[in-house]
């Protein structure tokens, strides 16, 4: 009983692409395609994140919860995240999630004994397993140059102590997903917008005058249009600064000359942008991204005898 | 306080199906689908899909209220076809189109690695 495919084959064409930012065109697919990876990358690639603190001392101003949440939010290296296990899943630890296979400890000990106020940061915590991280730290190890972090970038201030206060306390970080906290969503903004299709009419235009081109190029809020000096005619110099405000196809038609310029959004073309909270790399993101999606389509197959003999059944039932 | 857990949203409860099927009871070859867990990020693309499909006559998904946590896909069909074959096949053409975007993706971002396109 194998259908027809109805298969789609979608092309990319990455513009700019950093650790933690990534720009890229998907094209010929439609947009619940791109919405559904959009949702996937901020609710459902999973991280590892801080999820359980033990306190043994804590005589800083700011009270337990307050603190163990600070340390839920410090993003860390994820990129085991996607081979670890959920600790509800876990089968080597009995549900406890306190096992190598689905958390990772880490320690944090620190005094105030000196008259100058102490900083508590993200450099502080020990961490059990040298490939989670918090990200900062990472960042610096890696860094060629560490003269290139001044002073002001010590890390991520978990607290600050007086003298004779202190914090010790132990904590179990853990694999999540963004649906279930925000604090184990590797994504700090994924966007997408349709490519826009401007055409001006150069014949319409050029009935205008210079100084009605020029009024008519400043009406776009976003600078989408400019005048060539030389042969002072009106051109695109920037269509994705376009924002589908639609204020320069009123001003034409205030002005007298509808259909100056039409703008479409090409359905099937889309212009993302992903920025990552270094918890894994923006390009690792989109990829993690499609597989956690096949996984989910996986899930939700039907299964195929199950399906054909209820089919057959019903049908001998007689319905209809 | 009497909030539902968070885990509630994505953990499928021990002795309930995934999926399951039920045959419309007046029109033949129409049918809904019950996923349990699953949201718009499922429901919008296998509508989208079962839409390409020209045996379709109707496909729509819906989120019956935000604290179910399950999707109503109903499909009908011609008489060339069935839902349960419908949704199957839509299924695989998604997993398919994933897995040519994840290679055409890994390709570009190595060849993006030597050689910068400008923009």
């Amino acid at each position: 009983m194998e259908g027809v495919s109805y298969q789609r084959l979608p092309k990319i064409m990455i513009r700019e692409m950093k650790d933690d930012y990534l720009k890229f065109n998907l094209t010929d697919t439609d947009a619940s395609m791109a919405n559904a990876l959009r949702r996937v990358m901020i609710a459902e690639v999973p991280t590892i994140a801080i999820d359980l603190v033990e306190i043994e001392v804590n005589s800083s101003v700011l009270n337990d919860e307050f603190i163990s949440h600070r340390l839920g939010l410090i993003p860390l290296t994820s990129d085991l995240a996607m081979g670890m296990r959920f600790s509800r899943d876990c089968d080597s630890c009995d549900g406890d999630g306190q096992c190598e296979f689905c958390s990772v400890e880490f320690h944090l000990n620190v005094r105030c004994d000196s008259d100058q106020t102490l900083d508590v940061t993200s450099a502080d915590l020990r961490s059990t397993d040298p490939n989670v991280v918090p990200v900062d730290v990472a960042a610096r190890a890696l860094s060629s140059d560490p003269s290139s972090f001044d002073s002001d970038q010590r890390g991520i201030i978990i607290v600050k102590l007086r003298r004779g206060q202190e914090l010790r306390l132990r904590a179990i970080a853990r694999k999540g997903i963004g649906k279930d906290h925000a604090k184990w969503s590797p994504a700090a903004t994924v966007t997408f917008m349709y490519e826009p299709d401007i055409q001006i009419k150069e014949d319409l235009m050029e009935t205008l005058t210079l100084e009605e081109k020029r009024n008519w190029v400043e009406s776009s809020p976003t600078k989408v249009f400019d005048i060539d000096p030389i042969t002072q005619q009106v051109m695109v110099v920037d269509s994705e600064a376009y924002t589908y405000d639609e204020e320069v196809i009123k001003k034409a038609e205030a002005m007298g000359k509808p259909g100056l310029v039409e703008i479409y959004a090409k359905e099937d073309s889309f212009i993302f942008t992903v920025e990552s909270t270094g918890a894994i790399k923006a390009s690792q993101l989109v990829i993690n991204a499609i597989d956690v999606l096949r996984q989910k389509l996986d899930a939700v197959r039907m299964q195929d005898a199950e399906a054909d003999f209820k089919e057959f059944t019903d049908h001998m039932q007689g319905g209809g | 306080m009497n909030a539902p857990d968070r885990y509630e949203r994505f953990v499928v409860p021990e002795g309930t199906k995934k999926v399951s099927y039920e045959r419309d009871t007046k029109i033949v070859n129409a049918g809904s689908f019950t996923i349990e867990r699953e949201d718009h990020t499922i429901g919008n693309i296998l509508r989208m899909q079962l839409h390409r499909d020209p045996n379709v006559l109707f496909a729509g998904y819906k989120l019956p209220h935000p604290l179910q946590y399950k999707i109503l896909v109903r499909i009908h069909t011609t008489n060339q076809s069935s839902p349960s074959q419908a949704y199957n096949q839509a299924i695989t053409d998604l997993d398919k189109e994933l897995e040519h975007l994840k290679k055409i993706f890994e390709e570009e971002k190595s060849r993006f690695e030597v050689k910068p396109r400008d923009y």
